[in-house]
């Protein structure tokens, strides 16, 4: 088993590939790969409550985010430093996650196999 | 060193395919072995069968083609960014009334899994296009 580190760093909207990139780390946790999530800089907005991207017929990721630990994808990292950029807390966000420094963050990035982003 | 490769980007607008082609033809050169190229994105319109740069330009879709032939490096192509993109299998096209020679020679259609097992089974796994 590898571990894949999957990294959101663009908001979901303004770039379509983010449903694709999502499908990639959905497959891969298919393969029974150990998954990680991470969302930093302006990808952090992915994960905001109440959000209504059907108003511009684009898909909402809010169901795939619910179905995470249906997947076994259970590490979902946020970049304390990219919240505070953009003024956001946890209790703003869909799911829970797990908030590290961006030192923390790093070395959880030495331990992985691939790093994929979009 | 096993290694794949996936590209993202769109050939002519971004340099990610040449970018790419060129590491694969140094790679093999020096005694490694390519796995398996995955388009997805954007990077499906490497596969146009029908694109025709201008003669005194690089053809980009007849260099994958070449690259299959001659090294029989699979070239495949993500079934859903393809479909998205006007780009299908001729058994799709039959049923849909589409284009059916969309593909180039050498490329084949396929899903996700066929880059989840490359990504398992290299050495390393290189992705080229944001």
């Amino acid at each position: 088993m590898k571990t894949l580190f999957f990294i959101v760093n663009k908001s979901l909207q303004g770039n379509v590939c983010g449903q694709e990139f999502l499908d990639m780390a959905l497959m891969a946790a298919a393969f029974d790969q150990k998954v990680v999530l991470l969302f930093e800089g302006e990808g952090v907005n992915a994960l905001v409550k109440n959000q209504c991207p059907d108003s511009m017929e684009l898909k909402n990721i809010v169901p795939v985010l619910n179905a995470l630990p249906i997947y076994d994808i259970n590490d979902v990292l946020v970049e304390e430093e990219s919240m505070d950029v953009w003024g956001l807390v946890e209790e703003e966000f869909e799911i829970s996650v797990n908030a590290l420094s961006r030192k923390a963050i790093k070395e959880q990035l030495n331990l992985a196999d691939h790093v994929f982003s979009f | 060193m096993k290694i794949s490769i996936q590209i993202n980007a769109s050939p002519y607008q971004y340099q990610a395919a040449d970018t790419a082609w060129h590491f694969i033809q140094a790679a093999i050169a020096k005694g490694h072995e390519v796995y398996r190229v995955f388009f997805y994105h954007d990077g499906v319109y490497n596969a146009h069968r029908d694109s025709r740069p201008p003669g005194d330009e690089r053809d980009i879709v007849k260099r994958w083609s070449s690259l299959q032939l001659e090294h029989d490096v699979g070239l495949v192509v993500c079934v859903s960014s393809a479909q998205r993109r006007g780009l299908l299998e001729q058994s799709v096209a039959l049923k849909v009334g589409g284009y059916e020679q969309a593909l180039a020679n050498g490329f084949r259609i396929a899903g996700l899994g066929l880059l989840m097992e490359a990504v398992i089974e290299s050495d390393r796994h290189i992705t080229f296009g944001a």
